[in-house]
């Protein structure tokens, strides 16, 4: 046992990407600074992995949709390595009978749009219209800090902007928000449109990642959300080398700036001396210290299992007790030894987003079929290409298929060593329907149900926001109000997990704001 | 349903004692001994009696009953006077069995109740016993109690209201073993310049040297009994805590032992009376727990509730401890006060105004035989709490007609009544 121990600066917890992006910027004002992984690779979500010898997959997440350009400027990612093999990468929703839609991203593309579904185009502008305007009312409110909850005026302050940003946009804006905030989308969808695939694939962006059917209250407003995530970034990019480059360029830029980053290092406790963070204890018993401890872990764990329940008071601990994060999304990545084909899908589509969600029904079925612990005979799901953008990832002439499969317990019922099988065979079952071929051309795969990312790639519950995206777990309240804003009751230990504020996705904002927060607890004192 | 009504069930005859083998592992095993018994759903009876029910009831000479925390108690057993003039001149014996006790054992019983009270434990001695007020998050009092340390690793906190749910809330985090001991404990109080006397006569040597706020384990007719030197009435004084079935003998004991020397059996009334003389405001009554205040200026930090609460901000986290930091030197905006209003007859008041304005409400009232005046527990403005010409809306009845008057009210600096015989060492044996 290692009783010395280090002095650093400060240690973040977790080389996720939240981490990496805290650490880096942390790096740049602090001094010291260590970060701990307790895997063997960093990345968290955001890694690549190899399928078999010469397939890489991007682990988990694969297209980045909300990374802002600030964070990427500031911290000099593409001087540290970072590029992209597409950028701007469309959506399709694919269609049993070949017919597709490729959600249009400029006139040209509507042209086409609006001659496949005539009746359907108008409105779908006018969606597009209002999703994007509302979007811009919270949009700058999740590149913030939250509002402080102890003080009445700050909070007026925070809903009057929202409100005028709403007004400026004319009369009915705000009705129209105030409206949306608790409706379902598969209600709006159902009163705006006639085709029901493009109501399937505009329900799967507002639904996936969380538990919730297209009916479920409050969807509605996870598409404003998604969409005003979509506009910190700089549209959906696909980085080349898999999302692990992401990950390696933000620790380049953590060790360019002397920073140190340390695998299998899991920390088991946090110190806390005279009610300030002294350091961080690790599994192994080695003690580090410092006086500022940035966990990228979720609240739950940090707060009640790293700092323990007991250093907080009643109500802060019984607040996070109940929010146990679960997921309710798996990864299937498959190495093929032929280029896939969809059918009746033009070729220079292969590299989008390609969505499975026939319709509104199927979507509510899978949701209901998730939430009595099972999983839809046909999957609703996301596929990428990501070798056709990238050939980095798979030998010439193969390739890779990267699938986000939605709506699928973290408890199956029977127990997933029993269940994954069948799963895997209904998914590929799903994709060879689009794809003719598919299943004949697979040499590997790789599953990862919920409980296998939150083993192997340490999201708690195997929850990819760690916490619903709800309105009632925003702002200030995520991930609850006695934490709202990265501080603790703990002085100098601050939270900077996709648990936080601004939530989920690899936006690197969580990561980003945490610091901004400790330089303004600085600043204050 | 009685013994007598209740259908006769065929007992299994027992096997006899001499056939069983102990060295006979292969024996058949009776399945019944490992038969889970069905749990009394929780709430089946919400009117209960004490373990000193009996005993109470053969003393009673008003059929005089009230209820306490949901037990049946009797409020008057003689009659009023001559039960206070037993506490003030001898002794009274009340049961107190309806107070909520917990016992708060374990590994970490010390951090989980550092954690749950405003003041430092840490030093607190095996048998002795302190005040402890709890607080929530905003630093509002949920309660007050008096906290026992029983062993190393075992505390019993005893409250006027129940606590579970929030107590078993604090345990995330704490290995601590909470369990609700109320209905398993027969609980007395005796109270009065005589009660050392009293206990003397009862067989316990060296009564004297047990200090305020301790306690020990003595014997009392061949049963064992905790005792404690606290109450509630401002006075010399002792609560004897012992097992259910024990305590309606101790009870019979003591009152054999003390009657001669004027020792009276006593009821809730009294009990009132003495902690209204004494002034110490009582949970659910003269403040509300912040849970249960629905108007937000009903829930009170301790400040406003005593007027030297123990909290030690620097003790390490406890619940509150942001809250009353803060608010540190910020006096409360209302306070619990004592009050008096002379006059020789007993007087029905509660609000209380200064210039035609409410400023308080005398939650308590009761007349003082000893002091010759009506006193209150009363929650009062801050700001008027030294201003003086307060008055009270009182009622005075003659027969069936009734008076309403304005009296003019006195704010005390301290308790009506307070005797220094309380803290007194050796405690005195003869008044």
């Amino acid at each position: 046992m290692v009783t010395g121990g280090t002095k650093y600066d400060a240690i973040v917890i977790g080389a996720g990407h939240n981490g990496l992006v805290a650490a880096a910027r942390l790096a740049r004002t602090h001094g010291r600074v260590l970060v701990l992984e307790a895997g063997d690779r960093i990345g968290g979500a955001a890694a690549t992995s190899e399928i078999v010898p010469d397939y890489r997959a991007p682990a988990v997440a694969h297209l980045l949709e909300g990374f802002p350009r600030r964070i990427e400027r500031e911290l000099k990612l593409a001087r540290h390595g970072l590029r992209y093999a597409a950028r701007d990468v469309p959506t399709v929703a694919l269609d049993r009978d070949g017919a597709h839609i490729a959600l249009p991203r400029n006139r040209r593309e509507y042209a086409a749009f609006s001659k496949r579904l005539p009746k359907d185009a108008e409105a779908y502008r006018e969606r597009v219209a209002l999703l994007r305007a509302q979007a811009d009312i919270i949009a700058p409110l999740l590149g913030e800090l939250p509002p402080r909850r102890d003080d009445p005026n700050v909070l007026k302050r925070f809903l009057r902007r929202a409100v005028l940003r709403a007004e400026w946009q004319g009369r009915s804006a705000l009705r129209k928000l105030m409206h949306t905030l608790p409706e379902s989308i598969g209600d709006r969808l159902d009163a705006e449109f006639e085709s029901q695939l493009l109501k399937g694939v505009l329900a799967f962006d507002a639904t996936l990642g969380g538990g919730e059917g297209p009916y479920a209250p409050g969807t509605s407003f996870r598409a404003v959300w998604r969409e005003a995530i979509r506009m910190q970034g700089q549209g959906v990019r696909q980085p080349l080398g898999g999302m692990g480059a992401l990950a390696d360029a933000l620790a380049a830029a953590v060790e360019a700036q002397r920073g140190e980053i340390r695998l299998g290092a899991r920390a088991v406790r946090i110190l806390v001396e005279n009610d300030a963070v002294a350091g961080v204890e690790l599994s192994d018993g080695a003690v580090l210290y410092a006086p500022l401890v940035v966990s990228a872990l979720n609240p739950r764990v940090t707060m009640l299992g790293l700092l323990g329940a007991a250093r907080l008071e009643t109500e802060a601990a019984l607040e996070l007790r109940y929010a146990a994060p679960a997921g309710s999304t798996a990864k299937i990545n498959l190495a093929l030894e032929t280029t896939p084909v969809f059918s009746g899908l033009a070729p220079d589509l292969h590299g989008a987003r390609l969505v499975v969600a026939p319709s509104l029904h199927e979507l509510d079925e899978a949701a209901t079929e998730c939430r009595n612990g099972g999983f839809a005979s046909e999957p609703v799901m996301e596929i990428l290409v990501p070798s056709l953008a990238d050939a980095s990832l798979a030998p010439e002439g193969h390739h890779i298929l990267s699938i986000i499969v939605h709506n699928v317990p973290f408890e199956v019922e029977g127990g997933w060593e029993a269940k994954r099988e069948t799963f895997v065979q209904k998914v590929v079952r799903t994709v060879d329907a689009y794809a003719p071929g598919t299943a004949d051309a697979m040499i590997a795969g790789e599953i990862l149900t919920p409980p296998d990312i939150e083993r192997k790639y340490g999201l708690a519950g195997g929850d990819w926001h760690q916490g619903d995206l709800r309105l009632d777990r925003l702002f200030g309240f995520r991930p609850s109000p006695a934490f709202g804003r990265y501080e603790t009751p703990a002085r100098g230990l601050y939270l900077c997990g996709a648990g936080s504020h601004p939530g989920g996705g690899i936006t690197g904002l969580p990561g980003w704001l945490a610091v901004e927060a400790i330089g303004a607890a600085k600043g204050g004192e | 349903m009685t013994p007598d009504t209740a259908p006769r069930k065929e007992e299994p005859t027992e096997p006899n004692r001499a056939d069983i083998d102990p060295q006979d592992e292969q024996a058949p095993v009776d399945p019944a001994l490992f038969e889970e018994k069905p749990a009394a759903p929780p709430f089946e009876r919400t009117v209960l009696t004490t373990p000193l029910h009996l005993v109470t009831s053969l003393e009673s000479r008003t059929n005089r009953w009230t209820d306490w925390n949901g037990y049946t108690v009797p409020e008057v057993l003689t009659g009023l006077e001559d039960e206070y003039r037993a506490l003030r001149g001898a002794a009274a014996l009340m049961d107190v069995s309806p107070l909520v006790k917990y016992r708060i054992a374990g590994r970490d019983a010390l951090a989980f109740l550092q954690r749950l009270v405003t003041r430092d434990i840490e030093n607190l001695g095996v048998h002795r016993a302190v005040h402890v007020v709890l607080c929530e998050s905003r630093g509002l009092v949920l309660g007050d109690g008096l906290l026992f340390r029983l062993g190393d690793d075992e505390y019993r906190l005893v409250t006027e209201e129940t606590h579970l749910a929030w107590l078993m809330d604090s345990t995330e985090g704490f290995r601590v073993r909470i369990e609700d001991v109320s209905a398993t404990l027969g609980t007395l109080s005796l109270q009065g310049p005589l009660s050392a006397f009293v206990l003397m006569h009862a067989g316990i040597g060296d009564i004297a040297s047990l200090a305020p706020s301790a306690a020990r384990w003595v014997t009392i007719a061949g049963m064992p009994v905790y005792l404690s030197r606290t109450g509630a009435s401002g006075d010399l004084g002792y609560e004897l805590w012992s097992d259910a079935e024990d305590a309606p003998h101790v009870w019979r004991w003591l009152v054999e032992c003390g009657g001669p020397l004027g020792l009276r059996a006593a009821g809730f009334s009294l009990r009132e009376l003495a902690r209204l003389e004494a002034g110490l405001p009582r949970a659910g009554t003269d403040y509300l727990s912040a849970f249960a205040a629905i108007d937000a200026r009903d829930a009170l930090p301790p400040a406003a509730i005593w007027a030297s609460p123990v909290i030690d901000l620097d003790k390490g986290v406890f619940n509150g401890r942001v809250a009353l930091r803060r608010r540190a030197d910020e006096p409360p905006a209302r306070r619990i006060v004592s009050l008096a209003i002379e006059g020789l007859e007993p007087l029905r008041f509660s609000a209380l105004s200064l210039e035609g304005r409410i400023v308080g409400t005398a939650t308590s009232t009761g007349f003082s035989p000893a002091l010759g005046t009506n006193i209150a527990i009363a929650v009062i403005d801050s700001e008027v709490a030294a201003a003086g010409a307060l008055l009270a809306a009182a009622e005075r009845r003659d027969g069936l007609s009734v008076r309403e008057t304005l009296a003019s009210v006195r704010v005390l600096a301290g308790p009506a009544r307070s005797h220094p015989r309380r803290l007194a060492v050796p405690a005195p044996l003869r008044p």
